[in-house]
């Protein structure tokens, strides 16, 4: 166990000096720094302006010498500054990841609730399987923005039950409502592979010779379910949810985009598209990290839970 | 399914608002944040939309265009004696002007906002190594003189006529700020408190400060307690950056947002469809601006260094008609760079119309004859093809690009699309001229702003001259580059004015870019508010928040 | 049941994306000619599905996007395959630190979260390695291209897995000992056998990559106009979605049939 922690841990590390690399290089080798594109929008700056501008940022360096310096300064735990918000990166990735983190959670736990419904009752009630299945399919094939704009145009604009989007001022009740949205149209987006997985397991579960013993002894269904075959669906909840930790992380780009929310998804795309390095690589990195570790996390629970993975 | 939707969205109209508090605050959506608070790092829309809350300049242009006063007393001139003709040191016609500022001006800590903190903005940005955007200004102005707490002289070793404007140059707080600064001019930008700590009171001498961000996402605004002026109606301002702009839609239409600021707000075809809608709930204001679209033309190219082909292009283009269709006539259609709204504005300037028989002829005159695909060719057997480019995911313009696609195909000339992500299109393509055929895209200017740095042969971008200079097309005319050099420092109006009309006779003439249209604002108000006046230029509305009032 | 559903879909789809220049033609309609008198008509007679917002034929435009949407999903279903397929055989086959290098890789794409890092590579400058800028083939080499490098390793995860159980059975063994060539043995013996693990797989990355197409439509980084996609006709109804929703309603319904049709397809081979 802790020789495989610890391969883990050396992979994810490689992984992420590898990625750093690569995604200085692509966002570097893009056309158009910083000071192009101040030439391009403000008709006063001169050439002279353009070369001062240019050594104060540092960007006369060659690309190389660009990425050691700030992989050392972020060794040493120098995050720099942001460009594009003109603050320390760290002070704002931090609310940015806990927005994140909440809605991610949240659905993560959405789904994993009714995908966990859905396959029960697929595998408890074989006549109900082709309805959940119909949800499950529909839910991920439908792209997830299209589904996000059809959500506010009911709740939000028709309705008006719920908020189009943005973020609560206070917590509390107010806060959960703006939730309500974007982490519906996330959940719909995964519930389907709980659904499928559950629905697979629990439908070979409950044939094995043991159910049917209880059944015998006439223990209720509900009591069966949640006591004797639960559990073992447990196993595969947590094999989708390591899965499908990456593919999370890009649905959150996408509903934090159309619900105007904070978060580390659409922090990412601003600082790529607005040529702010710092903040770019930071955020990928970390948000790499975080999934590496949700993933890693899920495996150890799986081996955990079921020995002959062990 | 499409036709209940359909009935959904009507029905949006059909539910009564909710209960609405009393009304001591306002919440507006703008698309954009900030990338800095910083009054001289980075010029950018929504700093000076926020900035009019918070800051005022010394002078600004009206919603009449006209300079007037907001943190100063009178506006300098050499009638009245606070603009005064001199030699420079070496020998140069200069002039000092004297600005007097507006007495109980304060910080919002209450320190009077005093010449010593213009004296400090001078000095920061005549220090190139503190990383200033342009330091034109700054190079001119080569002396400051405080000459009382509320009076402060500069001297400029050039006179222009716009001797008076005070530009870029705002107060900036020294007791907070001069510290900082001197510590490390190099590194200031990241430590000012204007980047650290923006909700110090001290920061903002406008009527409104601000008292939360929350990067990329909005700014909450309060009444500054140490304002002198007209007390502003709300208690709190809050300002909602939403960059997508179906969601700002979708949040105005659920009333999370009071309005929708037409400075950076929603495209005009999205606001006329949603007047169509809802019409009895918001009221809509269209002003037209200064934001000129147009297509440069890449004058490098054989095809384009015809002039009787550029001509041909914008008679082939039908403005109006697009301009009726997409703006429901709400833009203007530009002839020049010059808005019809400046006072420079030549009204008997050549107009092109649409004429595709006037097409037809001048490009058979210029050696393109149709050829059997509908395309002309020249006498070699070339095909008349021209890329048209512009910013991908710019869905307003990609609707344009393919408009005028259709229309130049009508004239037998093959436009080729080919769009690339905003940073790759200005970080280079335009800006190292890379493009080979039109490019379509939007210049901002300023009342009787000269268009140097556009039509000057002396600004084209070159690799010696570090790409700087805007004039893609590599437009040279001897006559333009002496009436850009005559413009700036000719003080009498109307002998300015006749130079103006020349500029755009030539301009309407030579057709170094195809001139389209002017933006419009498209400003979107809760029916109870009132008093906002949209300027048109790039002095937003909130410098006169004080005038925004709560209709009864 | 669901494979032929699957198909069904698929085929629709498939048959009308290979029809659309004869059903214009037939209705006379060129679905890339803007006509700013026609913009946001209902439908119609002559617009069976209504117009854009330049007055296009919304059908017509829906069948066009149907070839750029299935030949991004399947060019890149093919690509991945095609790549997922020799590296997962490799692993299997040489095993050892090979095998370790490469599912070691494979896992740490799987980790990262693709979206981020397929924007950072949509916007990188595809002018700098040669390839033409900002035309439509270009466009879906490009995409192809960029959803590939992340297609691969589920597919190479699969055949890996299915590799390793057939090059452990006893007619591999017989082969070998016959003298068949190792590359015999792979292309012969083992491919044919793990063909029905590597289809599902490839199924399923055509859905996602129409999907993902989408979302970088979605994001301005997809196919540019005027070509016709799924993604941008969706992407570009977006901002006059209240006051036009059939716009973006059809393609939307399009990408959900075209995925929903390939999940039913890898759902039916499994069975």
């Amino acid at each position: 166990m802790i020789r495989l922690l610890a391969g883990r841990l050396v992979q994810i590390a490689v992984t992420l000096a590898l990625l750093s690399f690569a995604m200085f290089l692509l966002i570097g080798l893009m056309p158009g720094d910083p000071i192009d594109l101040a030439l391009a929008g403000d008709p006063r700056l001169t050439a002279e302006d353009a070369a001062r501008l240019r050594a104060l940022h540092g960007l006369d360096q060659p690309l190389l010498t660009r990425y050691l310096a700030w992989a050392a300064a972020l060794l040493r735990g120098e995050f720099g500054y942001s460009r594009l918000f003109a603050q320390p990166v760290a002070q704002i990735i931090g609310p940015a990841l806990v927005s994140t983190l909440v809605l991610l959670g949240a659905a993560v736990a959405v789904s994993a609730l009714i995908g966990l419904s859905l396959g029960a009752l697929s595998a408890m009630r074989p006549r109900f399987a082709p309805f959940a299945d119909a949800i499950a399919i529909l839910g991920q094939s439908a792209p997830s923005f299209w589904l996000g704009i059809l959500l506010i145009i009911v709740f939000a604009v028709t309705l008006g039950w719920l908020p189009a989007g943005g973020a609560a001022e206070e917590g509390g009740w107010e806060a959960l409502r703006f939730l309500v949205l974007p982490v519906a149209t996330l959940a719909m987006a995964n519930l389907a592979a709980y659904a499928r997985h559950s629905a697979a397991e629990l439908t070979q579960v409950l044939r094995a010779p043991w159910i049917t013993a209880a059944r015998a002894r006439g223990v209720a269904e509900m009591r069966l379910l949640l006591r004797h075959a639960a559990p073992n669906a447990a196993v595969p909840v947590l094999q989708v949810a390591a899965l499908d930790a990456g593919s999370l992380v890009g649905g959150a780009l996408i509903t934090e985009t159309l619900f105007a929310r904070p978060g580390m998804g659409k922090l990412i795309y601003d600082a790529v598209m607005g040529n702010d390095t710092n903040l770019a690589l930071v955020a990928l990195l970390l948000v790499a990290l975080v999934t590496m570790l949700a993933t890693l996390a899920a495996d150890l629970g799986q081996r955990a839970l079921d020995p002959r993975l062990a | 399914m499409a036709a209940r939707w359909l009935t959904l969205a009507f029905l949006a109209f059909a539910t009564p608002a909710l209960a609405q508090p009393a009304r001591d605050s306002l919440t507006i959506g703008i698309t954009q944040y900030p990338a800095t608070f910083h009054p001289n790092i980075e010029s950018m829309a929504a700093k000076s939309y926020i900035a009019g809350f918070t800051r005022r300049p010394l002078t600004a242009r009206d919603a009449a265009w006209d300079l007037t006063c907001l943190g100063c007393v009178t506006v300098p001139t050499l009638e009245n004696g606070l603009a005064v003709r001199e030699q420079t040191p070496d020998g140069k016609a200069g002039i000092r002007v004297t600005w007097e500022l507006r007495e109980g001006w304060a910080w919002g800590d209450g320190t009077p906002v005093t010449a010593e903190d213009m004296l400090f903005a001078w000095q920061a940005g005549r220090d190139f190594t503190t990383g200033f955007g342009g330091s034109e200004f700054y190079r001119r102005a080569y002396e400051a003189i405080v000459e009382s707490p509320r009076r402060i002289t500069l001297r400029f070793d050039q006179i222009t006529f716009e001797y008076g404007a005070s530009g870029d140059w705002v107060p900036l707080p020294a007791h907070i700020e001069r510290a900082r600064w001197e510590a490390e001019p190099r590194t200031y930008r990241t430590r000012s408190a204007y980047e650290t700590e923006p909700t110090n009171p001290a920061l903002w001498n406008g009527p409104y400060r601000v008292t939360a961000t929350a990067p990329g996402s909005g700014v909450t605004l309060e009444r500054n307690a140490h304002w002198s002026g007209p007390a502003p109606a709300f208690r709190r301002i809050n300002i909602r950056t939403i960059e997508n702009t179906a969601a700002l839609e979708a949040q105005l239409l659920a009333g999370q947002l009071d309005m929708v600021a037409g400075e950076l707000g929603l495209p005009l075809e999205q606001v006329t469809a949603l007047e169509r809608r809802a019409r009895g709930r918001f009221r809509f204001e269209y002003k037209p601006g200064l934001v000129y679209e147009h297509l440069d033309l890449m004058l490098d190219n054989p095809i384009l260094a015809d002039r009787r082909v550029r001509q041909a292009l914008i008679l082939a283009t039908d403005r109006a008609q697009i301009v009726a269709r997409l703006y429901e006539g709400r833009q203007p259609v530009a002839h020049t760079t010059v808005n019809p709204l400046d006072g420079m504005h030549d009204d008997a300037v050549r107009q092109w119309p649409f004429d595709a028989a006037r097409a037809s002829a001048l490009l058979t005159e210029a050696g393109w004859t149709p050829g059997p695909d509908g395309i002309r060719r020249n006498a070699a057997g070339e095909r008349l093809t021209l890329e048209l480019m512009t910013t991908a995911g710019n869905r307003s313009r990609e609707q344009v690009q393919q408009v005028i696609q259709g229309m130049w195909r009508q004239a037998g000339i093959e436009a080729r699309i080919r769009n690339e992500p905003p940073r790759v299109f200005f970080g280079e393509t335009v800006s190292r001229r890379r493009f080979t055929g039109a490019a379509l895209f939007a210049w901002i200017s300023s009342p009787e702003n000269v268009p140097r740095s556009t039509l000057h042969s002396d600004e084209i971008p070159t690799a010696e001259r570090n790409w700087s200079g805007q004039n893609y097309p590599g437009f040279r005319n001897a006559e333009m580059d002496a009436l850009l050099a005559a413009l700036p420092i000719e003080l009498d109006r109307e002998r300015r004015r006749a130079l103006w009309h020349r500029l755009q006779a030539i301009y309407a003439e030579e057709l170094p870019a195809i001139p389209l249209w002017f933006r419009s604002d498209a400003h979107v108000w809760p029916l109870w508010l009132e008093g906002v006046r949209p300027t048109g230029h790039l002095t937003p509305s909130s410098n006169w928040v004080e005038q925004w009032r709560v209709a009864r | 049941m669901r494979l032929r559903f699957g198909l069904l879909l698929l085929g629709l789809l498939a048959a009308g994306g290979i029809a659309a220049p004869w059903i214009a033609a037939w209705l006379g309609l060129d679905p890339f000619a803007p006509d700013l008198f026609n913009r946001f008509a209902p439908s119609s007679a002559t617009n069976p599905l209504g117009t854009d917002d330049l007055g296009r034929d919304v059908l017509l435009r829906l069948l066009e996007g149907a070839r750029v949407s299935l030949a991004v999903g399947v060019a890149t279903a093919v690509a991945a395959t095609v790549i997922g397929t020799g590296i997962g055989l490799l692993a299997a086959w040489r095993g050892g630190v090979v095998d370790a290098v490469l599912m070691r890789l494979a896992d740490g794409m799987l980790a990262l979260p693709a979206l981020p890092v397929l924007v950072v590579l949509a916007a990188a400058d595809t002018g700098r390695i040669g390839l033409p800028r900002g035309e439509a083939a270009s466009d879906i080499i490009r995409i192809v291209a960029i959803l590939s490098v992340f297609g691969w390793v589920g597919v190479a995860r699969l055949s890996r897995a299915a590799a390793l159980s057939v090059l452990a059975r006893d007619y591999v063994r017989a082969a070998r000992a016959l003298g068949a060539s190792e590359l015999r043995v792979l292309l012969r013996h083992v491919l044919p056998n793990i063909a029905g693990p590597i289809a599902i797989a490839a199924a399923l990355t055509v859905a996602g990559a129409i999907l993902a197409e989408s979302t970088l439509s979605f994001l301005g980084l997809g196919i540019a106009p005027p070509a016709a996609s799924w993604g941008n006709m969706l992407a570009n109804a977006q901002d006059l979605v209240f006051s036009a929703p059939w716009v973006a309603v059809w393609p939307g319904l399009a990408i959900l049939m075209a995925v929903a049709g390939c999940t039913l397809v890898a759902d039916g081979l499994r069975r």
